[in-house]
């Protein structure tokens, strides 16, 4: 994939979250919801922008490191009351 | 005499240093993040009170304008590997200057709540609010008088630091924009 379509990505993805929000939706959906496209623009940023996607090995490893970071994340969210 | 074995570091897109910084940095951002949410449980009506005085619309923006700014860098680096220092200049320019429109909206939004008497120390909301993003702005100043430098310099090695340290700018923004913002 080359930088422009990963921008062209990124762009959408911000979309989607921004209009997500726009609609009303809250609380533990809307955590889920944009939580996951965050994560995805995060993957392409890491693999795209910065190239991990050259080193699959580190890549990886980048890519665990950062999914138990989003589900703690989301754990947090949807902890709520 | 043995040859030095090969490590998976060597795998590494660009310098070592500079992947120890970004990592450095996303662990300090990421506690952050996590502590934010942590204290939200403790009175989540007031951090979401608190929340309805930020620009929203505006983070919105400024989330396209960084991660365009992050495409003029990589693509800057992609100018220097070809030698051609004109666009490569040119395109740093470009993403320096979308840091400077995301400087002038974060700060429009700093000013409005300054003129709603709201500040630093007015609920944890704002504390979290303006430590996570006044830090991440200080970096976007720091990384636009990087693109500078590296502009300056113009070689493929140093235009590869500076677009790292950019793009990591750009990564804790989209992290930080959902979770601050938006939920």
């Amino acid at each position: 994939m080359s930088v422009t379509r990963a921008w062209a990505w990124l762009i959408a993805l911000t979309a989607t979250s921004t209009a997500v929000a726009a609609t009303g939706l809250s609380g533990r959906w809307l955590a889920l919801v944009v939580l996951a496209l965050a994560w995805a623009k995060a993957e392409l940023i890491l693999n795209r922008y910065l190239h991990l996607a050259q080193a699959p090995n580190i890549a990886r490893g980048f890519a665990l490191g950062l999914a138990l970071f989003m589900l703690a994340l989301t754990g947090l969210a949807v902890a709520i009351p | 005499m043995n040859a030095p074995q090969a490590s998976v570091l060597d795998d590494l897109p660009g310098d070592l240093m500079m992947w120890v910084l970004i990592l450095s940095e996303l662990a300090v951002f990421g506690a952050g993040l996590l502590g934010f949410l942590a204290v939200r449980l403790t009175d989540p009506p007031g951090f979401a009170e608190a929340q309805a005085h930020l620009h929203r619309t505006g983070a919105g923006i400024n989330t396209l304008v960084l991660v365009t700014s992050g495409w003029l860098a990589a693509l800057a680096l992609e100018a220097a590997r070809a030698g051609r220092r004109t666009r490569l200049r040119a395109l740093l320019a470009g993403a320096a200057l979308l840091g400077g429109v995301f400087l002038f909206l974060k700060a429009q939004e700093y000013a409005d709540l300054w003129a709603a008497g709201l500040s630093f120390d007015s609920h944890a909301f704002y504390t979290f609010h303006m430590l996570l993003t006044g830090f991440h702005a200080a970096h976007v100043l720091a990384g636009i008088v990087l693109l500078g430098l590296v502009g300056w310099l113009a070689t493929p090695r140093a235009v590869e630091a500076g677009a790292a340290f950019w793009h990591m700018v750009d990564l804790v923004w989209v992290l930080l924009f959902p979770v601050v913002y938006l939920i």
